[in-house]
């Protein structure tokens, strides 16, 4: 933890970066963002386990993005995030740096997409065995139980767009669900408006996902959002062996028009 | 206010018979927005046409409806009618109720209501149009002619005799395609080398083509008339400026027992080689898999034996780039080869050859110097079985097409082999005789009657060798069906004509179609049978499915036509039904937030970047583009933008939403 405050102490009285973006206390045991501006905050920082937010989403917020450069602290899902916003040309190369905190508090500083491409091989990104085991437990359900399922969770949907916020992916100046000319989506928190929302949330994602599940901590009724992604992000490495945040030029699984695709509806 | 006219269309009985059309047009003038509705029998001629132009000078109509056929039908004839009469054309729409509705149920009240919802989702559609502009843009007067064979060569020169350049690609070493193979050509037995090598000089003599002879298309972007071609030239391994075609390297090259082939397997040429004496241009190539040289790193003879040192070991392929207008793939066909027939014993046994070894064999310039000789011992055999339909017709072998020239080739072939075996005895096996064309049935007779050639309705089902004999086991059907078995010397299998390996790879690079076989498909298969669905693309010859010669030239000069026709104009007017990036008022500028995700999604490569600035130059933001140019309208970006910021002119959300309402909220405007 010293070495990390010590770290954005440094870089902030070098003018390295004008914010660090990390961990500081929050309501009981739960941390929330900080944003430090000067070394004298630094010891604000915090780094344990309960650290789960994906801090990645602020390089996609006006109002911080327009304080400087930053250090953002990073989790492994936070450096997929960086180099998937990175492939959507959503962020340059040397516009952040990356503060990395390992199991003993030692931190690694990572500048280029580069590094943080050659730290990101070495790191797990599949889905956990947890994650999995959950995964495997909705996949046994039929078509039916599915629907019924989904039905269930979407009817408490209040369509606050926590999720949408919490998202450091659906960065769009103008989200489809604001267009109403045409009205695609109907704005009422009713069910066809909770499914039609939350379907597109979903293939919105499907291929981009990085799987920070911070969609379903953002949740204020606790519907498990992260179960769509996580079986997109199955579904697309099953077909197209291809996982997001990997690298700062990708192919886009979902995007890419490839003359020999062994599907024949486009030739 | 929007005021709509509806012209709802007989087309004679077509529509009417089974759609009430005076219904139709009475509730059509009820929907908001209509200000005109009429019905009448045929709308696509001029007093129809008429009524549509009257209506829209004396209403001041701002859109116009046609309920009548496809748009692909007559939707250019009416949208000229409108402008005619100063509407601008895309402010017409088309209400399919012919081949959506009347053609395709039955005479009922169902029927008529179809067509009325039909011409509604149109009405809410078309007040939603917007005038749009036509797009101009240049052409470049090159052509591209892919393949070196007849169909290629015909183009090529007649583009060329019209004034304007070609750039002629032939994958192997030499133009003249399978022709320069032939023997004999039918009907008239003149010899094919005679009338084809005359053509061959003739390309390469052109003040207008250029020709890349073992060279193949590398890549292609761009569009009609704006293409923008790689030409990979492989590496001949010499000097072709230098080389004077003097044959010394080819006689010299000590492995010389390599398989021909342009004798299809039955003769043997060097490693450095001209594949035949004929050859446009008359340069050899190395053949590098088999040299000595590159197999072993010694002997470079040729290079010491080489009076002008034109030999290149170090040459690599070169690639070549040029603007290309139009394009006229003729790559043409092959034949089934290799195991297709293990019933028949072909590659097992020697003497089971396929045709085109037959014209080999028959051919003067051949590797029996036109003796009929077998394979196996080279002896001249007494019997012959000839075996059409050997692949073709079989639904069983996946080819359920009449490979077409084989009828006339078999009795050219047993009339050849009877012409020089006076005492032989050619037994043809057919399913059908298929003799259309000029003198082709006299032909097939000639053979039948004159020269004797023994003609037996029968598929084989058998070949095996028997005490050094090829029986041949069929049945008569002519005669009860009684079995049969001839002991044959030489069996020849008409096999099957089937699309060039590649096609379907070349296909991918030039964006055209191409049908179950690999074929490429033509635009229209009556009315636009040289045209691909790709604009500026055209077909000649056997790459389209399987043709003889004069039908293949006669393809090729029909394409050449159409090239010719593109070039005679020097600017070219494209429908603007194109996909754009819509721009916003500040702060947004624009609802694209530049992922670019679009762009690897185009497969026309039309979406670029575009820099948005404010008057001292600051970069906004960065958005996609599309080139109006490069796009073709097919609305994969459009699909894929999750900020719904593109848009296809003409099908733009908002009117395939409108569209989509309509149909959803029938209101209280029935039939």
């Amino acid at each position: 933890m010293e070495d990390l405050r010590n770290k954005a102490r440094e870089l902030l009285a070098a003018k390295a970066v004008q914010v660090v973006v990390g961990y500081g206390r929050g309501t009981g045991a739960s941390r929330r963002a900080v944003f430090i501006q000067s070394a004298a905050e630094a010891g604000e920082l915090l780094f344990d386990n309960a650290c789960r937010q994906n801090l990645a989403v602020y390089l996609m917020k006006p109002e911080v993005r327009k304080l400087g450069k930053m250090a953002l602290v990073a989790i492994p899902a936070t450096l997929r995030t960086i180099l998937q916003l990175a492939s959507e040309n959503q962020i340059q190369d040397l516009e952040l740096l990356a503060l990395v905190p390992d199991a003993s508090g030692a931190v690694t500083q990572l500048a280029t997409f580069a590094a943080i491409e050659a730290h990101v091989v070495l790191q797990d990104n599949d889905l956990s065995a947890a994650e999995k085991g959950e995964l495997q437990k909705y996949e046994i359900m039929g078509m039916e139980q599915r629907r019924q399922f989904w039905e269930e969770h979407f009817s408490r949907c209040l369509k606050c767009y926590a999720c949408r916020a919490a998202c450091p992916l659906c960065y769009c100046s103008r989200c489809t669900v604001e267009c109403n000319q045409p009205q695609w989506i109907p704005v009422p928190a009713h069910d066809l408006g909770n499914l039609e929302w939350n379907i597109m949330r979903a293939m919105h994602l499907a291929g981009r996902c990085i799987n920070c599940g911070d969609c379903s901590r953002a949740c204020p009724v606790g519907i498990p959002l992260h179960l769509l992604n996580q079986k997109l992000i199955s579904e697309v490495y099953t077909h197209f062996n291809s996982r997001s945040g990997m690298a700062a030029k990708a192919d886009h699984a979902m995007s890419t028009f490839k003359p020999n695709d062994a599907e024949d509806f486009i030739r | 206010m929007a005021r709509i006219g509806v012209f709802v269309c007989h087309c004679g009985e077509n529509i009417s018979a089974t759609v009430d059309v005076k219904k139709v047009a009475e509730a059509a003038s009820r929907i908001p927005g209509v200000a005109h509705s009429v019905e009448y029998k045929y709308m696509c001629s001029d007093p129809g046409q008429q009524m549509i132009r009257n209506a829209i000078r004396e209403k001041n109509l701002t859109g116009v409806v046609v309920a009548a056929c496809s748009p692909r039908m007559h939707e250019p004839t009416f949208r000229r009618a409108c402008a005619e009469a100063g509407l601008n054309p895309f402010l017409c729409e088309m209400a399919n109720i012919r081949e959506h509705c009347s053609w395709v149920h039955e005479k009922s009240e169902a029927t008529t209501h179809k067509a009325f919802d039909i011409v509604r989702t149109l009405v809410a559609k078309v007040k939603r149009n917007k005038a749009l502009l036509p797009i101009k843009v240049p052409v470049t007067k090159t052509a591209l002619v892919l393949g070196g064979g007849i169909a290629g060569i015909q183009a090529s020169l007649d583009i060329a005799n019209s004034g304007h350049k070609v750039i002629l690609v032939e994958k192997e070493p030499s133009i003249g395609g399978h022709m320069s193979q032939l023997s004999e050509t039918f009907p008239t037995l003149d010899c094919s080398q005679c009338i084809l090598t005359p053509r061959m000089v003739e390309v390469a003599q052109h003040p207008n083509i250029t020709l890349h002879s073992y060279s193949e298309l590398e890549s292609m972007d761009g569009f009609i008339g704006n293409f923008k071609v790689r030409i990979r030239k492989k590496a001949r391994s010499l000097d072709e400026k230098l080389c004077t075609g003097c044959g010394l390297c080819v006689q010299k090259c000590p492995s010389k027992k390599i398989s021909s082939e342009f004798d299809a397997g039955l003769g043997l040429r060097p490693a450095i080689y001209v594949p035949f004496p004929q050859a446009v241009p008359n340069k050899p190539v190395i053949d590098r898999e088999h040299c000595t040289y590159y197999r072993t790193g010694k002997c470079r003879l040729c290079e010491k034996i080489c009076p002008t040192q034109a030999i290149r070991f170090d040459q690599e392929d070169e690639i070549i780039e040029a603007d290309i207008g139009a394009v006229v793939v003729a790559t043409g066909f092959d034949i089934k080869h290799g195991d297709f027939f293990p019933e028949y014993g072909y590659g097992k046994y020697k003497d089971v050859i396929d045709g085109l070894q037959f014209e080999r064999l028959a051919s003067a310039s051949g590797p029996t110097l036109g003796e009929i000789r077998r394979p196996s011992d080279g002896q001249v055999p007494q019997t012959v079985v000839f075996v059409a339909c050997a692949g073709s017709r079989d639904p069983a072998k996946g080819i359920e097409y009449c490979s077409k020239i084989c009828c006339m080739y078999t009795a050219k072939h047993a009339m050849l082999y009877k012409h020089k075996v006076h005492h032989g005895k050619p037994f043809v096996f057919y399913m059908d005789i298929r003799a259309g064309g000029k003198m082709y049935e006299e032909f097939v007779r000639r053979a039948m009657e004159e020269d004797g050639v023994q003609y037996i309705r029968s598929r084989v089902s058998r070949i095996y060798e028997r005490g050094g004999k090829l029986v041949v086991k069929g049945a008569d059907t002519l005669l009860g069906s009684r079995p049969l078995e001839i002991e044959a010397d030489l069996v020849v299998l008409a096999t099957a004509g089937v699309a060039q390996a590649g096609a379907e790879q070349l296909a991918q690079r030039l964006h055209v179609s191409f049908d179950a076989h690999k074929f490429y498909a033509e635009a229209h298969p009556k009315l636009r049978p040289v045209e691909t669905n790709t604009a500026g693309i055209f077909l000649a010859g056997a790459c389209q499915a399987p043709k003889d010669i004069p039908e293949s030239v006669a393809q090729a000069s029909g394409a050449a036509a159409k090239v010719a026709i593109l070039f005679s104009q020097s600017e070219l007017v494209r429908e603007p039904l194109i996909a754009v990036v819509d721009r916003q008022a500040p702060p947004l500028y624009s609802s694209c937030v530049g992922c670019f995700l679009c762009q690897p999604s185009c497969p026309y490569q039309a979406i670029e970047k575009e820099e948005i600035r404010d008057r001292d130059g600051q970069l906004i933001k960065t958005i996609a583009k599309v080139n109006p140019g490069l796009c073709q309208g097919c609305g994969t970006c459009v699909a894929l933008c999750r900020t719904k910021s593109i848009d296809i002119q003409g099908f733009s959300h908002e009117q395939v939403y409108a569209e989509v309402l309509a149909l959803l909220n029938r209101g209280e405007d029935n039939v």
